[in-house]
C-alpha cells in the first residue's frame, strides 16, 4: 500500500481461566495484553504449557506476552525507517524479530530464575534424576501468537499452537498465518525449546489492510464445533467492535461461557483493529454475518442428508 | 480488559482471571450465534452389509441401532459431544451420512444387505476418513475415536492389506477398538486383528445376544472413550499419552468381558437355524 493508510488503531485483550484448572487448583496458564500506537497495533497471546516439568509456565506466558511487546516496540523504535525497511527485506527482518522476542525471553527467564531459585516445594514433585534431565527454560515453556498491524502492512508471528484470525479488506475472516513445515505437527512447538527461533511460523503482507486481527490461545478454538463457526465467531465480533466498550463486558461473558460449557480450558483472545477502516467497512461486514447465517444453515441441512 | 492505549503491561490471569461466576448473565450474549461445543468425541460404525446379513440379521441390527441412539445420547449428556459416523461395507462401501453427525441430530437409516464383504476397502476407507482434514476435523474434537466393527463372515477381499493401511493410521493406533462377530461364521480370529486383543471381541448367536453385545460395545466403549484420564499414575508421576490410550483400550476388554459374563442367556432362536 503506497504511502500507507491514516490508521487509527483500537484494541482489547482478556484472558479467562478454565474450569478445569479451577478444579485442579492450578493457577491460569494464559496471558495476553496489546499495545496501540499511532504506527502500528499489537495484539499478543500465550499459552503456558502448564504440565508437571513446566511448573513456571503462568510466569513464562507472561513474559512471552512482554518479549513480544517490547521486541515491536524496539523494531519501531524510528517508525518511518522502519516501515522503510521492512518491506523491502521483510523475510530477514521478521527472523530478526523472532530471534529477538527469544533473546528477550531468555534474559527475563534467566533473571527470574537468579531472583527466585527452585524452591524445594516445587523441586519435591520429581526425584533428584528426573529434575535433573529438565532443562531450566522448560520451567518456563509457553506458546506464543501475536498480530501486529502497521500502517503499510500487517504481519504476525507465532509459536506452538493457538490462532490467528484476520479480516482484511474484503470482509472475510480468514487464519493468514503460513505454518513452518518444520515444526514437528505431534510436537507443541514452544518458546522454551533450545532452537526455539526456527520454530515459528509467521505471515506478511503489504497488499491488504487489516480491518480487524485477533489472536487466540488454543482454548478459543477447541471451544468450536467447526472452523467455520471459528472464523464465523470473528466476523461477528468484528461486527460488535464499533462499540468497544459496551462490547468489553459481552467478550468476557463470552469467553467464560466458553470456557465453561467448552474444553474447560483457558482461554486468552486479544485483538487489534483499524476504527477509521472499520468504520467504512461497518456495512460489508454486517452483509458477512449475514451471509454467513446463511451458509451454515446450508451447511448443516446438506450435513443431515443422508446417503444410504 | 488486559493491556493498555498508552504503554502496555501483560497482565498474567493468573493474577488477573474471570472467576467462573455464576451470577453472569450469559442471556445479552452478541456472540451467541455461533454455538458453544464441548468435548467432543467420534464413534465410528463399521457394518458388514454382504447378502448374508440379509433377514434376520439385519433386521435386529436395524431395530437396536435405533434403540441404541437414545442410549448413546444419554452417555453424552454430561460434558461431551458424541458424534456418529456409519460406514456399511458390501460389494461397495458406503457412509451414511457424508460426516460425523451430532447424536442429537443422528437418525438412523435403515440398512439392507446384499452383495460380497468387502472388508479390506472399509478399512482402506475408515484409514482414509479418519484424519483432521476430513471426517475429524473438529476443532473441539478432544478424545480418541471408538471403532466398533460388526460382521457375521470371512471378508471376500484382502482385508489385511486393509488392516496394514489402517494401522498406520495415528487416531486408529490410539481409538478405542471393539468387533462383534455375528452368527455361527463370523471369525473371532480376524476380529482379534482388527481390534488388536480378544478381550475387545465378542460374538452374538441370535437376534436377543446381538442386540445385548451391541449395546454393551456401543455404551461402554462410549463412556470409557469419553472419559478424561489423567496423565499421571498414583504417584504423581507423569505417564505418557499412548500410555492412557492403552490404559482405556484394557480397560474396554475388561469391561466389555464382565459385562458379557453377566449376561443372563436368552432362549432365543440363534441365526443359524432355521434362519
Amino acid at each position: 500500500m503506497e504511502g500507507g493508510r491514516i490508521s487509527m488503531f483500537n484494541g482489547f485483550s482478556h484472558s479467562v481461566m478454565g474450569a478445569s484448572h479451577e478444579k485442579t487448583g492450578l493457577v491460569c496458564q494464559d496471558s495476553s495484553a496489546y499495545k496501540v500506537t499511532d504506527h502500528y497495533a499489537v495484539a499478543v497471546v500465550a499459552d503456558g504449557h502448564g504440565s508437571k516439568k513446566h511448573f513456571r509456565s503462568h510466569i513464562g506466558s507472561k513474559y512471552a506476552v512482554e518479549s513480544t511487546i517490547e521486541a515491536i516496540e524496539r523494531f519501531y523504535e524510528d517508525p518511518e525507517q522502519f516501515e522503510e525497511n521492512f518491506p523491502k527485506n521483510h523475510k530477514m527482518i521478521l527472523r530478526n524479530i523472532e530471534k529477538q522476542i527469544i533473546a528477550n525471553w531468555n534474559n527475563k527467564v534467566e533473571k527470574h530464575l537468579e531472583e527466585n531459585p527452585v524452591t524445594a516445594e516445587e523441586k519435591s514433585k520429581f526425584t533428584d534424576e528426573e529434575f535433573e534431565k529438565i532443562l531450566p527454560e522448560s520451567y518456563y515453556g509457553s506458546t506464543l501468537i501475536a498480530a501486529v498491524a502497521g500502517k503499510k502492512f500487517t504481519f504476525g508471528v507465532q509459536i506452538g499452537d493457538g490462532s490467528l484470525v484476520a479480516l482484511f479488506d474484503d470482509g472475510k475472516a480468514v487464519m493468514p498465518m503460513e505454518y513452518n513445515e518444520s515444526a514437528p505437527a505431534n510436537v507443541t512447538a514452544s518458546i522454551c525449546n533450545s532452537n526455539a527461533a526456527t520454530m515459528f511460523s509467521s505471515f506478511y503482507t503489504d497488499k491488504k489492510h487489516i480491518i480487524a486481527m485477533y489472536a487466540s490461545t488454543d482454548g478459543l478454538y477447541t471451544s468450536f464445533g467447526s472452523e467455520y463457526d471459528f472464523l464465523d465467531y470473528h466476523t461477528i465480533i468484528t461486527g460488535q467492535l464499533t462499540n468497544l466498550e459496551t462490547f468489553k463486558q459481552a467478550i468476557v461473558n463470552n469467553l467464560t461461557k466458553r470456557s465453561r460449557y467448552g474444553t474447560e480450558d483457558d482461554i486468552s483472545l486479544s485483538c487489534v483493529f483499524d476504527s477509521d477502516f472499520l468504520t467504512e467497512k461497518e456495512s460489508l461486514i454486517k452483509e458477512k454475518i449475514e451471509e454467513n447465517k446463511k451458509l451454515a444453515a446450508e451447511r448443516k441441512a446438506e450435513l443431515l442428508k443422508k446417503q444410504v | 480488559m488486559n493491556g493498555a492505549l498508552d504503554g502496555f503491561e501483560a497482565v498474567s490471569a493468573a493474577k488477573e482471571n474471570t472467576q467462573l461466576d455464576n451470577s453472569l448473565d450469559f442471556d445479552d450474549d452478541p456472540l451467541s450465534a455461533t454455538g458453544v461445543s464441548r468435548k467432543s468425541l467420534v464413534i465410528f460404525f463399521l457394518i458388514d452389509t454382504s447378502g448374508s446379513m440379509k433377514g434376520k440379521k439385519m433386521g435386529e441390527l436395524n431395530t437396536v441401532m435405533e434403540e441404541l441412539i437414545p442410549e448413546i445420547r444419554r452417555v453424552g449428556e454430561a460434558d461431551t459431544e458424541v458424534k456418529v459416523a456409519v460406514l456399511t461395507f458390501s460389494t461397495d462401501v458406503r457412509w451414511m451420512y457424508s460426516t460425523p453427525i451430532p447424536i442429537e441430530d443422528f437418525e438412523w437409516a435403515r440398512l439392507r444387505a446384499n452383495g460380497v464383504t468387502s472388508m479390506g476397502a472399509a478399512f482402506k476407507e475408515l484409514s482414509l476418513r479418519m484424519s483432521r482434514n476430513s471426517f475429524l476435523n473438529s476443532p473441539s474434537l478432544s478424545f480418541a475415536p471408538v471403532i466398533f466393527l460388526m460382521t457375521d463372515g470371512y471378508p471376500s477381499d484382502d482385508y489385511r492389506e486393509g488392516l496394514k493401511e489402517l494401522q498406520s493410521n495415528s487416531w486408529y493406533k490410539f481409538g478405542l477398538k471393539a468387533a462383534l462377530g455375528i452368527g455361527n461364521e463370523a471369525n473371532d480370529d480376524v476380529l482379534a486383528e482388527f481390534t488388536g486383543s480378544k478381550d475387545t471381541v465378542v460374538h452374538a448367536y441370535s437376534g436377543g445376544q446381538l442386540a445385548q453385545m451391541i449395546k454393551i460395545i456401543a455404551v461402554t466403549s462410549s463412556q470409557i472413550g469419553s472419559k478424561s484420564m489423567t496423565l499421571s499414575d498414583d504417584t504423581g508421576r507423569e505417564i505418557g499419552e499412548e500410555d492412557v490410550f492403552a490404559a482405556k483400550q484394557k480397560l474396554l476388554g475388561q469391561q466389555i468381558q464382565e459385562l458379557v459374563g453377566s449376561q443372563v442367556e436368552e432362549s432365543d432362536v440363534p441365526f443359524d437355524t432355521g434362519w
